[in-house]
């Protein structure tokens, strides 16, 4: 697959929190790894320490787990996300998916709301658990970054969502969410004077904005 | 983000959100903040030109909710007082009847920054 290192988690797989793995190629050619932790030795040399028994035990199972149901799994969460953005897209125009259509993981779906700034959304989400890729959640003003680097303008970055779909995420959870984000999306458009502008036939490029730095 | 009561009331139920006719002699009207900050106000108010009261105000704000309760604040204070009246509204003001946390002071400065620029819009189309 042409993988130099690739990193595992436990708590990404339903499995233990704590605990992961690397793979490190070993020939053509070996990637050689300086370790960041020193003593006894443990793991050839490249991550001292005493081992967590039981977390790689729990971890363990829980790749077993992944590999009975992993395939089916997917095409399951990826249905589901692909419902959700349907759902959005068929309620609400001006909604942008952040990242490639098809090539990304089936259980992300990223989406720009326009004109809705990404907190005044969640706040008004109570019942979903969704995260913002905007900057006022997080202790810094600036929003993310992933999102910049990847081609988001930053005014749409503000009013970006992220949601998360499961293995534990049902049709019903899904449909309950596409409502409740048009509700959400729609009261916040009518508060909006950038969406009334837009519908005024106002470019929003051509505002001079008095921003404040 | 924690927020206090009154953010969250002011979230759900904004007072006095619309607009206003920004061609009316009566009106002053301000558009500050930027989309690519994540805050813009748009702040409106109409204004008795005899007594010069503020009669009405109107606010519309794309922004996160410490930024919505700020402007929707804003539009219940400004209401009945004089024009010299609300340009003595300060930011630490709506920061105090908030209880913003410190990252959110910013939105209150917005607020302030509204009302003042609408006030100046009033005063500038009426030649004062």
């Amino acid at each position: 697959m042409g993988i130099d290192l690739m990193s595992f988690s436990g708590h990404k797989i339903y499995g233990p929190k704590g605990i992961g793995a690397l793979y490190v190629r070993r020939k053509n050619p070996r990637v050689r790894l300086a370790p960041l932790i020193f003593g006894g030795g443990h793991e050839r040399g490249m991550r001292s320490g005493t081992l967590n028994v039981p977390a790689i035990v729990g971890f363990g199972r829980a790749t077993e787990l992944l590999k009975e149901g992993m395939v089916e799994e997917n095409l399951r969460i990826a249905g589901l996300r692909d419902r959700l953005w349907k759902g959005i897209q068929s309620n609400l125009d001006e909604v942008y998916c952040n990242g490639h259509p098809t090539e990304r993981i089936t259980n992300n779906l990223n989406v720009s709301f326009a004109f809705v700034e990404g907190e005044s959304l969640m706040m008004g989400m109570k019942e979903l658990a969704v995260s913002s890729g905007s900057a006022c959640t997080s202790s810094s003003l600036e929003p993310s970054y992933v999102l910049k680097y990847i081609g988001v303008t930053e005014d749409l970055a503000h009013t970006s969502l992220r949601f998360g779909l499961g293995r534990f995420t049902t049709a019903e959870e899904v449909d309950f969410a596409i409502e409740k984000i048009k509700k959400t999306v729609l009261k916040l458009r009518d508060l909006s004077p950038l969406y009334e502008l837009v519908q005024q036939g106002v470019d929003l490029k051509s505002v001079t904005w008095q921003s404040h730095g | 983000m924690a927020y206090t009561g009154k953010v969250v009331d002011h979230y759900e139920n904004p007072r006095n959100v619309g607009s206003l006719d920004a061609s009316s002699a009566q009106v002053g009207t301000a558009l500050v903040g930027a989309p690519e900050c994540g805050d813009v106000m748009k702040f409106q108010i109409e204004i008795d030109d005899e007594t010069q009261v503020i009669k009405n105000a109107k606010f519309k704000t794309f922004g996160c909710g410490s930024a919505i309760a700020s402007s929707s604040l804003a539009t219940e204070w400004v209401m009945g007082k004089t024009v010299d009246e609300a340009m003595g509204i300060k930011n630490t003001d709506i920061v105090k009847e908030l209880s913003l946390p410190p990252i959110k002071i910013h939105c209150s400065v917005l607020a302030e920054d509204a009302i003042r620029g609408a006030i100046r819009d009033y005063l500038k189309k009426n030649g004062k």
